[in-house]
């Protein structure tokens, strides 16, 4: 949704060679393929550079004094050429042959190697705990497993190994070039600083530029997208004309940025092309003046019009090589930093691996923030038996989820302890704990799939008979066979086509079918309507039967039957007891029940 | 020529002129750059025969140089002409795009889905700038390049060896359209695939807590593996064709010069050819690899082109359902009488009718309480009274006239209208309120705000009433935006209000409290309140109960509450439901 708004700005970072050495760790494993890949090179940088050598040969050895009169030396130059041209159609077959492989193999290396990457980062995150979940925005890690790791393509397929092919190439022509001669190489190179700097130079503004424009197209479909939207209220309120000048105007702004953007590629592009025309002139005045004093041959001043060409290309793109490098260090530094943040909660060594457990839930003494000593619950002590149903009640803020998220073990608490069945959690590993738990939460949250795996989720145990005896149990069924191919109904974004309290009975069919020691609910607050509401108390009764049962309620009328309510407030339980007893009492607990009855009365 | 290109072309005409310059350049840039390989092979032929001094060398050498100058220079005048009209093009065709847009109804927005009118704005109209761009460009080039080149080889080389040597060429053409349609396809397979693996990453990150409360992190791995490794094979799928490109390229352009070396020689040799010509025909050898390619990729992008403007019309040729008739009334100084005739509405009419047979009256000033459940109907009515679909004529009245017949504008103008989703776009709050054709103070914004209970809220913001909402800003919740939404329809100072069930995001205190507070704006005007729950409709001075679009009950709160039917029902219902903590 907000993916751009998560865009960090820093999209290019100076060489760093720590973060290198971890990059060139992920690529290690595969070094024969890289060193395959090179060797391929050096057979294509062969092939593409005899082409002109071969033209030189054949002009300056066969060619030279042509219209040969001999008719005798004239086959023999003939013959000669026509295996300089075969020789030539078997290398051009050949450097296809290796330049297709080449190509190939670099790009499944890289991608093996990225995948690798995004499977560590992946796995990676799903063990890291809900307090660094809390801190980083969702958008934000998509960016991470996807976006950044696919910036790291490029960095092994062009630089890793297109770094020695442009090398290679420019070192190869230079050797060709200054075998045949010293001076006319040293005319041929006047311009090449010039082509090396005005491509890294393009490369920076193009890329600004081409971020600016970016920037203000998603600015153009976010506007569009809202609008599309929101059309019916433009219309309501006669905003037609305003919202076509506020349009107009950010479409505009894209028009410029693609303009400017424009501009750029309009004077690059020729300035290289006149580089190198400007390079063949130097050449032709100088070699031509050489060839006059007879000092060099004509055809090497032929060949080396061609190398001059073949030598602009590489020096131009290791300008863009080294950019690529540069966004490479700064998509790593991310994937990486992300890939140091260690997990707060961690099973410790020898972590008691607990079977199916009772369901005594205590807190002894329980002091938690979720940062600093902003102390979300204080002191907190109580004690609840195995088979309870105990609901939480109290303000928004009062710790009310916050004792739910320390059962799970999401969070550590900072003093005192939480024991279920008389061991700290802490004491036990994660995956065995929640084993015991199931969660069905305010929010309730539906994965793509259909409703059999929303139900199973990855529990492969549960065959489909078990999904629907526990969505028949919670009274799910009835629905969900209704609709379009029933258990097997796609579900799509995160269930939108449901409504709340169909998604909330699908979550409860799920917690019934893990069949866990301990049922923790978190209330909806949304309004849902009477009918849904009798539905979901029906199910709630199935649910918690014969099983410790934790619930926040938001609403005092479902919670009545409860065995004890703990009425929490500013982090400390102030009360507890039955509701009657609670009544009773004429406390907190009692104010709350009368403000929600003259809701009702003022109704 | 088909319809889809005239109108292509239509939509570039605005700009002839540049892009006939943009075509006279690249002309002329094609031109002399045919020159420097022909410099380079007098070069060679005048060396070669000695007929060459310092001077000659020097004039030569200053030739090219000069050359080189002018393609730079042309180089940049084309781009700016051609490439800057296709930006114009895109300025425009958008720019029409959401003018249209504009003009239709929630019928038309029913029927097309976000995402699909999306793609429109950005892929399409991005096709029709890169057939106006790189279409035009690709296309002129390829063809003066092509003729150019033929043109001087044929006069300047021995056609024996132009023919052979460019006889492997037309190979590129046909590579090169069938490169760009395999790679467009694969493309956009990868990108697809790269989305399902963004949906992993998103689902399992916001679903966290219900990945660790069922121990599901493996699950989720297992899965992110899947799509990981389809992602990845999907993309070697791409990369098998892409990484045809240039060994193919270079194979086919080889072609050409093993016949050059083979058969040109021999020709040499036997002195039918100059050997510059051979030398010369060398460079313009290469420069027909890129105008074959040309051929190829220019069908591609102006067939998507023309596939792009043909969906783009499929739009601009939606009327607005609903607009003022040809002699639509005025509707001066309403004072607010509303009568609805035994008014039946279906949405499609393949459709049951979503309101049948509903009549009612209300005197100026007077309250209508509209209840019902989800589905009965309630918003219709609304949506109708607002004209967002057009009622069926002689069915709904205001101040007597047919509501038809009268400007859309001035209706609209005359009806505050709080809708029951409350949209508010990205902008400040203060132009959130303010959201009308008309320039409104801070005090009257603040004072709507205030009727509308939400002026506390937005003062606790830092920046007030300046607050940025949506994604780049800040977030509000459920109640507060409808409260503004409330803020922003009484703005209006209109004689009809319309609440359509805008305060279900509110807890019943604030509620309770804030229908108090409408209570001195309701006394002046015609009211309607739309509402599921009774506590909203119950002081109304007359309440319809809706039923699967039919009005089952009508009267007073204790007259109906007597009458033990379904508005008893949804009472005694509510009661239990308004039991709903307000977070006390």
């Amino acid at each position: 949704m907000s993916q751009d708004f998560h865009q960090e700005e820093v999209l290019e970072r100076p060489f760093d060679p720590r973060l290198m050495r971890r990059l060139l760790a992920y690529a290690r494993p595969y070094w024969p393929m890289f060193l395959l890949s090179i060797l391929l090179l050096v057979g294509v940088a062969a092939a593409e550079l005899a082409r002109p050598y071969l033209i030189k040969v054949a002009i300056d050895e066969h060619l030279r004094g042509w219209a040969q009169k001999d008719p005798a030396a004239r086959q023999a130059a003939t013959a000669a050429v026509w295996r300089l041209a075969f020789l030539l159609l078997g290398l051009q077959v050949a450097g296809f042959a290796l330049g297709y492989g080449q190509s190939y193999l670099l790009q499944a290396t890289s991608q093996r190697i990225i995948f690798q990457i995004r499977q560590d980062l992946f796995r990676h995150l799903q063990w890291l705990s809900l307090s660094f979940f809390d801190r980083n925005p969702v958008g934000r890690l998509v960016t991470r497993v996807t976006n950044d790791t696919e910036a790291l393509n490029e960095m092994y397929t062009s630089v890793m190994v297109n770094l020695f092919r442009d090398l290679f190439t420019i070192v190869g022509i230079l050797v060709v070039m200054v075998r045949m001669d010293l001076r006319l190489t040293l005319v041929s190179l006047a311009a090449a600083p010039l082509v090396a700097l005005s491509g890294y130079l393009f490369e920076r503004y193009s890329r600004q530029a081409w971020r600016e424009v970016r920037a203000r197209l998603s600015r153009i479909n976010a506007f569009l997208a809202e609008h599309i939207h929101g059309m019916a209220v433009v219309q309501i309120f006669g905003r037609e004309g305003r919202e076509q000048e506020a349009f107009d105007r950010v479409n505009t702004d894209y028009l410029r940025a693609s303009m400017r953007q424009l501009h750029i590629f309009a004077i690059f592009r020729p300035v290289v092309s006149f580089l190198s025309h400007l390079a063949t002139a130097l050449l032709v005045w100088y070699g031509g003046r050489a060839v006059l004093d007879a000092e060099i041959p004509l055809g090497t001043l032929v060949a080396f019009t061609s190398y001059i060409r073949s030598l602009f290309g590489p020096v131009e793109q290791l300008a863009e090589k080294f950019n690529i490098l540069q966004q490479a260090m700064a998509s790593s530094e991310r994937i990486f930093s992300l890939m140091d943040e260690v997990p707060a909660v961690q099973d410790k060594p020898g972590a008691i691996e607990v079977g199916r457990l009772r369901g005594a839930v205590e807190f002894d003494h329980v002091w938690f923030a979720y940062e600093g000593e902003n102390w979300v619950l204080k002191d907190v002590s109580f004690r609840v038996e195995p088979g309870q149903t105990v609901a939480f009640v109290g303000h928004t803020g009062a710790g009310k989820s916050s004792i739910m998220n320390l059962v799970a073990r999401f969070y550590d608490v900072q003093r005192g302890a939480v024991r279920i069945d008389g061991i700290d959690v802490r004491e036990m590993t994660q995956e065995s704990l929640r084993r015991n738990l199931a969660v069905v939460l305010q929010d309730v949250f539906l994965f793509s799939g259909d409703i059999a795996s929303n139900i199973r989720l990855g529990n492969t145990a549960l065959d489909d008979e078990a999904v629907v005896a526990a969505a028949r149990a919670v009274g799910a069924d009835a629905f969900i066979q209704r609709l379009p191919g029933g258990y097997r109904a796609p579900v799509v974004e995160r269930g939108a086509t449901l409504s709340h309290g169909q998604r909330q009975l699908i979550c409860f069919a799920r917690a019934l079918a893990f069949d866990p020691a301990i049922l923790i609910l978190d209330e909806a607050t949304a309004s849902i309507d009477s009918e849904t509401e009798r539905q979901i108390q029906e199910a709630l009764k199935v649910l918690s039967r014969g099983r410790t049962t934790l619930i926040v309620a938001h609403r005092l009328s479902t919670i009545q039957h409860a065995d004890r309510i703990f009425v929490l407030h500013k982090g400390q339980i102030r009360e507890s007891g039955t509701h009657q007893e609670l009544l009773a009492k004429k406390g907190i607990y009692y104010k709350l029940w009368q403000l929600q009855n003259a809701e009702v009365r003022t109704a | 020529m088909s319809r889809d290109l005239r109108e292509l072309l239509r939509l570039m005409a605005p700009y002839r002129w540049r892009y006939l310059g943009g075509v006279a350049a690249l002309l002329l840039t094609d031109l002399l750059q045919l020159i420097i390989p022909q410099l380079l092979g007098r070069v060679a032929d005048d060396l070669e025969a000695g007929r060459l001094d310092l001077a000659g060398i020097g004039r030569y050498a200053g030739w090219i140089a000069v050359t080189a100058v002018a393609i730079a220079g042309l180089r940049w005048v084309w781009r700016q002409l051609v490439f800057g009209s296709a930006r114009r093009v895109e300025y425009d065709l958008r720019r029409r795009l959401f003018a249209h847009l504009q003009k239709l109804t929630p019928e038309f927005y029913h029927r097309h889905k976000t995402g699909d009118l999306m793609a429109l704005a950005t892929n399409d109209v991005q096709a029709v700038r890169s057939a106006a761009g790189e279409g035009v460009l690709m296309g002129a080039d390829a063809i003066l390049l092509s003729t150019a080149t033929l043109v001087v080889m044929l006069t300047q080389v021995d056609w024996r060896l132009v023919l052979l040597g460019l006889s492997p060429l037309p190979l590129l053409a046909l590579f090169a359209l069938w490169f760009g349609r395999v790679m467009h396809e694969r493309h956009r397979r990868v990108q697809e695939v790269f989305g399902d693996l963004s949906e992993v990453v998103q689902e399992s990150a916001a679903g966290i807590r219900v990945v660790k409360a069922f121990a599901q992190e493996q699950a989720q791995i297992d899965r992110f593996t899947r799509e990981n490794r389809r992602y990845q094979e999907t993309y070697l799928r791409m990369a098998r064709v892409h990484a045809l490109i240039d060994p193919l390229i270079n194979l086919l352009a080889g072609l050409g010069f093993f016949v050059i070396l083979g058969y040109g020689s021999t020709l040499v040799l036997a002195g039918r050819v100059s050997l510059g010509d051979l030398v010369a025909f060398n460079s313009y050898l290469g420069m027909m690899v890129w105008p074959m390619l040309a051929f190829g990729f220019v069908i591609n992008i102006i067939q998507r082109g023309t596939a792009a403007v043909r969906r783009l019309r499929e739009v601009f040729q939606q009327a607005p359902t609903v607009a003022d008739a040809p002699d639509a009334q005025p509707l001066p100084q309403v004072r607010g009488e509303i009568e609805v005739r035994d008014l039946t509405f279906r949405y499609r009419s393949d459709l049951p009718p979503a309101l049948e047979g509903v009549s009612f009256h209300i005197r100026p000033g007077e309250t209508l309480g509209i209840i019902g459940r989800t589905g009965s109907g309630k918003s219709t009515l609304a949506n109708l009274l607002v004209r967002l679909w057009d009622p069926p004529q002689g069915t709904v009245f205001i101040d007597g006239k047919d509501i038809c017949t009268v400007r859309l504008r001035d209706l609209r103008q005359a009806i505050a209208y709080v809708p029951q989703e409350a949209f508010l776009f990205s902008m400040t709050i203060a132009e959130n309120i303010a959201f009308d054709a008309r320039e409104h103070s801070l005090e009257e914004i603040r004072a709507a705000a205030a009727l509308a209970q939400v002026d506390s809220d937005i003062m606790s913001f830092p920046r007030g009433y300046d607050t940025l909402l949506g994604e780049r800003g800040v977030t509000l919740s459920g109640g507060q935006r409808q409260r503004v939404g409330i803020a922003r329809a009484l703005m209006r100072q209109a004689p009809i209000l319309i609440l359509d069930d805008c305060l279900s995001a509110v807890d019943a205190a604030t509620e309770a409290r804030l229908l108090q507070e409408l209570k001195g704006i309701m006394a002046g005007r015609t009211t309607i309140i739309i509402s599921h729950r009774v506590a909203a409709v119950a002081h109304a001075d007359q309440i319809l109960v809706l039923d699967q679009g039919r009005v089952v009950e009508r009267g007073r709160h204790d007259e109906l509450l007597e009458r033990r039917g379904l508005y008893w029902q949804l009472y005694q219902l509510q009661q239990l439901e308004a039991a709903i903590a307000a977070e006390a």
